[in-house]
């Protein structure tokens, strides 16, 4: 029979259509340009603010802790040369000043993160969406905040910062903002 | 999906680290905005105020022990993970024995010992705590035996006779 090695399509394909009907299709059916997600029920398709909060939140402590730590060595080293201090106590004193220094920069940019993220989390859930309005209110939100015991014109500026630097985050990265522009 | 909620382990540290400072600074600070409130002279507007400055000097503090006890707890968990290749409550044990000892180190053994005790025997509550709720959970699920069945028992004893 001349139509037994054609499959439904018309095409010939030789001896595999016979070995299984499931092998009989039409390839544009297949995507491949795009990944292909199954998303679990009431999953949205970004990772919520929720969610990266803690991450952010642990690096900036740990960022902190490097930084203030290695700050606090360098000074401690100098100053105890400076001193004059030997041995065990040179050892100490070292690393009093690198643990102090660690433990207060850390603290510090882990209570700018904290505000960051609960603000961002408390926006997005009483606006309902989250956009990057979210990530540049709360930036001058967290400013604002952070400096708000030392006095109005430092607790200004310190919001102008916040401000700025989320603003200067969201152009760099935000695609809707790019889109915008091009 | 609750299992993939947690990140791998490596990723686990930071998340660990940033959970246990936030739960610090919340925590801390509602403590210390009542101690605060209290060691303050009378007189609601220097009472709120009391309040505010201790919360700004002590809260960051309290944050950042928990989150150094966080972080060197998850280090020592993945680790254990690592090494034993395995999750269950021990790693959780032994990680907490080890944190406590590690932050006691500046202290000496004997200091050293006592912390990791505490800190051991801790952590075996709170996983016994978990297993206990989780067992009374997976009560509901449990499948009807065929033999509670009431129609089932008269048969049973009907055919006795």
């Amino acid at each position: 029979n001349d139509y037994d090695n054609v499959s439904a399509y018309g095409t010939t394909r030789g001896r595999a259509s016979t070995l299984s009907p499931y092998l009989n299709f039409d390839p544009s059916y297949l995507d491949t340009q795009q990944p292909e997600f199954i998303f679990p029920e009431g999953a949205s398709r970004q990772r919520g603010r929720f969610e990266l909060a803690f991450s952010q939140i642990g690096a900036s402590v740990m960022g902190g802790a490097t930084i203030g730590g290695a700050t606090g060595l360098y000074n401690g080293i100098r100053q105890t040369a400076l001193a004059g201090h030997t041995g065990k106590l040179r050892m100490t004193q070292v690393l009093n000043y690198t643990m102090k220094q660690g433990a207060n920069v850390a603290s510090s940019l882990g209570v700018i993160a904290v505000m960051y993220s609960g603000t961002g989390v408390l926006l997005s859930l009483a606006r309902g969406s989250d956009d990057e309005v979210n990530t540049v209110a709360s930036g001058a939100i967290t400013g604002l905040l952070y400096k708000s015991s030392a006095g109005l014109k430092t607790c200004l500026k310190g919001g102008a910062v916040g401000l700025a630097l989320t603003s200067a985050y969201c152009a760099y990265t935000s695609d809707r903002i790019r889109n915008f522009f091009k | 999906m609750e299992e993939y909620s947690r990140e791998p382990c490596p990723w686990r540290i930071v998340d660990d680290c940033g959970g246990a400072f936030t739960m610090g600074v919340v925590g801390g600070g509602v403590f210390q905005a009542i101690k605060g409130f209290r060691n303050a002279p009378s007189g609601i507007q220097r009472r709120l105020l009391g309040s505010l400055v201790t919360v700004k000097d002590r809260a960051p503090i309290v944050g950042g022990n928990f989150a150094v006890w966080g972080g060197v707890f998850s280090t020592f968990d993945c680790t254990l993970v690592y090494l034993r290749k395995k999750e269950d409550p021990w790693n959780s044990i032994m990680s907490g024995a080890a944190t406590g000892a590690v932050l006691a180190a500046r202290n000496g053994i004997p200091a050293m010992a006592g912390n990791a005790l505490v800190g051991g025997v801790l952590l075996a509550l709170i996983e016994g705590a978990q297993i206990l709720i989780s067992k009374i959970g997976s009560e509901q699920f449990k499948p009807a035996s065929p033999m509670d069945l009431d129609y089932v028992k008269g048969f049973a004893e009907g055919s006795q006779q």
